[in-house]
Order: C-alpha cells, then structure tokens, then sequence
C-alpha cells in the first residue's frame, strides 16, 4: 500500500487552463500496488471530485464479471507517489478505470502492471519490505 | 450515454484500422481524428483539438483484450458491447 496523488491528466490540465476553469486539486488516495491487476483503477469517488469524463471504454474481467467482460469507462489522469529524499514517481498521463468497493477494502485505487511496468518493483517476504524504484 | 457515438464510429472503421492494431485511435462524435504511437499522444491532441468536449482514444485491438483485475471489485459498468 502506498499514498498517491491522482489528477486530472497534463492535456486536461492545459484545457482546463485555456478554458479558464479552476484545476481541481489533486486526490489523495491509499493506493494498493497489485501484480494481479493488468490495469490500474480509481475509485469513482476520486474521479467524481477531479471533474472527470470518459475519454474511453475498455473491457474488464474481474472475479464477479464472470464469463462475459465488463465495459468500463476509462479517464486520463496524473499519478504522483511522493518520496522523502528523492523526487515524486510521477506520471503526467495515463489511463485508469473506474471501479467501487476499494474504500471498503481500506483503499481508494489499485495501481497494476501498467504503473509497475515503469518501476523496479521488489518484494522480500521474509521481512515483510517491498521496494519501489523508478 | 458517453461516448456511445465514438464507439461506434471506431467500431465501424475498426476493419480499416486493424493494420494499426496496438497503437492509439482518436475520435470525436461521428469523426475519425488520426492514430498516434501512444496513448499520451492522443490524449494531448484530444484536448488540443477539442478541449472540454467529449472524445474517445482507443487503442486499436483486432479482437478486444479485456483487462483482467483479480481482486473482487464491481466495475462501473456501461451497457455497450465492444
């Protein structure tokens, strides 16, 4: 589990700045780093806040989808992990779905494979300790 | 509903665009924009193009891959076929 930042996406951002709208401010989440998940998403909580559309439709197999995908709708934002002593994990575009649950299971958004693609991602079990590079 | 004219302006110029397939369609209501080599790429020329209005980016899949999450959530879903 990590603490994340999640915004609207850097091309959202100019629009909104040309538009002369307010840019919402960033989403703090609780975020879970899971291998199991090919693609990352965000509970729509999150993306209700940051003033979101869908710029996109995906389909979405998870445990209660059964046989058949689920159409999700897809948004682009930035995600920022924060470090004490080196600059923030930053990824100024990229896409997420949207799905519920996760601020009952004690989190607000999972980052998968797509995130961990970046990243050197390192779990020693046996002391309890998962590392981060970027 | 959102993006429902998009998709099936994608999905009607999907057979000319399979030759393309990884790689990142735009679409704005009725109209095919252009393909990109990346997601960030469309997505900033969907905003330079048409700020705040609606539009799709889809990356271009032959058959449709679906993502696959393993943990039990229940996905917002959308009553559309792709």
């Amino acid at each position: 589990m990590v603490d994340a930042f999640i915004g609207v996406s850097a091309g959202k951002f100019s629009a909104l700045q040309q538009a002369q709208q307010q840019i919402p401010p960033l989403q703090r989440v609780r975020a879970l780093l899971d291998t199991g998940a090919s693609g990352s998403c965000v509970d729509p909580m999150v993306l209700t806040a940051l003033g979101l559309q869908a710029t996109g439709k995906v389909a979405v197999h998870t445990p209660t989808t059964g046989a058949a995908p689920a159409i999700c709708n897809q948004y682009d934002v930035s995600i920022l992990i924060p470090t004490q002593n080196a600059p923030a994990f930053q990824i100024l575009t990229t896409a997420v779905t949207e799905h519920e649950f996760f601020k009952a299971q004690g989190f607000h958004a999972l980052l998968g494979r797509d995130i961990l693609s970046r990243c050197v991602f390192i779990y020693n079990g046996q002391v309890k300790l998962f590392t981060l590079g970027y | 509903m959102a993006l429902e004219r998009e998709l099936a302006a994608y999905m009607q110029k999907l057979p000319e665009l399979k030759e393309q397939e990884g790689k990142f369609a735009l679409f704005h209501s009725d109209d095919f924009v252009d393909v990109y080599s990346s997601y960030e790429d469309a997505i900033k020329e969907g905003y330079n193009r048409f700020g705040l209005e609606p539009f799709l980016v889809k990356q271009i899949q032959a058959t449709e891959q679906a993502q696959f999450i393993s943990r039990i959530v229940a996905p917002e879903t959308t009553a559309v076929s792709i």
